[in-house]
């Protein structure tokens, strides 16, 4: 996952030389994917962090988290996303930095259009490029800013240049070398416009793991809000509530999600909720609601144990 | 300096460690990441149903007899697995390319599972007894 600043400047001369030929062919009119959204985007207050030799995944992250409000610089992402025996930084560590400040990210679809709809949307987007051969790869984070649909080019921040243009077909190509990857890294109300149900889940998931309880609770209610048939968001957010004292509302969460999906997990922690408001007769009442979707055998057999112990402790 | 940089590295170390260990429900409830793990790993008993469920249908049992494996007997294989082996060989069933000879790819695989584990490179079924 190394980022070379040489093979940057070879793609720099090679960038508008490209775009060039482009602006001289008749490009046509715009294709069909390009419906409803704007002619050209340019999000101007994103920061540019230039990159240190071999660390544009930090510069990359300092510049997402600064559009989204959090000042922190390169170097001291750097501990966070940085491998100096590989010399750059792993996907899944760019993911656990963001989160680290406080921010949701949340991996995007592998598609130009969902870029482009996110940057519409006001969101600058990471992504790994490949600028080199899939033989030879020269791994590169850098975060498109915006988009100029009648010449077919997308906006860079990306190494030592503040505002890379490169046409859409060079950057589709480098982008595929590199699987395709891309992620937003936004305040924790917020989510991407193009996110997916799975990956916002894993996102939220990741997330309470190192963020506070306040900033857990906003990401999970974005969450259940976009996909409230989610059975995990829903278990995330009444946890999230759980834990800040605000038991009534997660045993309303919970209740319903129980009931849609009679889920062992959801009936197991509704119980659990009504313990600790003292409704003892509510508690065994979930308690055995979840011990007979236990019963049922598949992927909530695994909660028996915990039913068991939570009816008894309702009927003690 | 080498020892503040020590002492800190290991403060920063020992940090990491006591947040990956972060158990992100409150005490008691059930996570939402065990919720979504549990719901992403087809279960033990969900794989044992499906395999008997590959047994069922009549094409596989037939040509299953064609093979000299009784379709009875293939239902004892199937209990006879753990959890484990059972997944392995339901995610061999799930890997098989989409729209191409699933019937092809059961048969192949309980009939392969057999005669390795009579040649003792595998031991998937358990009342098979290698011939070395």
């Amino acid at each position: 996952m190394q980022c070379q600043r040489r093979h940057l400047l070879a793609l720099a001369v090679a960038a508008p030389a490209l775009s060039g030929c482009a602006s001289l062919a008749a490009l046509g009119p715009p294709p069909p994917w390009l419906a409803g959204l704007p002619e050209r985007v340019e999000l101007a207050a994103v920061p540019f962090v230039e990159q240190a030799r071999f660390h544009c995944g930090p510069a990359a992250l300092a510049m997402v988290a600064g559009a989204a409000g959090v000042e922190v610089s390169a170097d001291a992402l750097a501990d966070w996303a940085f491998l100096p025996a590989r010399e750059g930084a792993l996907q899944v560590e760019m993911l656990a930095a963001a989160r680290r400040q406080g921010l949701l990210a949340v991996v995007l679809p592998g598609e130009l259009r969902a870029l482009l709809v996110e940057l519409a949307a006001g969101h600058p987007v990471v992504v790994l490029q490949n600028l080199g051969l899939a033989i030879s790869p020269r791994w590169h984070y850098a975060v498109a800013i915006g988009y100029d649909a009648a010449a077919r080019e997308l906006l860079l921040r990306s190494g030592a240049e503040p505002r890379q243009r490169m046409a859409w077909f060079t950057f589709e190509r480098t982008w595929a070398r590199g699987g395709r990857w891309a992620f937003a890294a936004l305040p924790p109300g917020r989510l991407p416009a193009t996110a997916r149900e799975p990956e916002a889940v894993q996102a939220a998931i990741g997330f309470e793991r190192v963020a506070s309880p306040a900033q857990v609770l906003h990401a999970w209610t974005a969450v259940h809000a976009r996909w409230p048939d989610n059975l995990p968001a829903a278990i995330g957010l009444a946890n999230a509530q759980v834990g800040q004292g605000r038991l009534a509302e997660a045993a309303q969460v919970l209740a319903q999600a129980a009931a849609q999906h009679d889920s062992a997990a959801a009936w197991h922690n509704l119980a659990q909720v009504h313990l600790r408001r003292g409704e003892r007769d509510a508690a065994a009442d979930a308690a055995r609601r979840a011990l007979a979707a236990a019963d049922r055998g598949g992927a909530d057999a695994r909660w028996r144990d915990a039913a068991l112990a939570v009816l008894r402790e309702a009927t003690r | 300096m080498p020892l503040l940089r020590r002492l800190t590295a290991g403060f920063a170390a020992a940090a990491l460690l006591n947040a990956s260990l972060v158990h992100a429900a409150p005490p008691g409830l059930i996570g939402a990441e065990q919720v979504a793990a549990a719901q992403a790993a087809p279960t033990v008993s969900s794989a044992h149903e499906r395999l008997l469920a590959q047994l069922d249908r009549a094409e596989v049992a037939q040509a299953l007899s064609e093979r000299g494996v009784a379709p009875e007997l293939a239902r004892e294989r199937v209990a006879a697995l753990t959890d484990e082996e059972a997944l392995q060989v339901a995610r061999h069933i799930d890997e098989a390319p989409a729209g191409g000879d699933v019937l092809g790819t059961v048969v192949f695989i309980f009939v392969l599972l057999l005669v390795t584990d009579i040649l003792g490179l595998t031991r998937i079924f358990p009342f098979t007894r290698p011939i070395r």
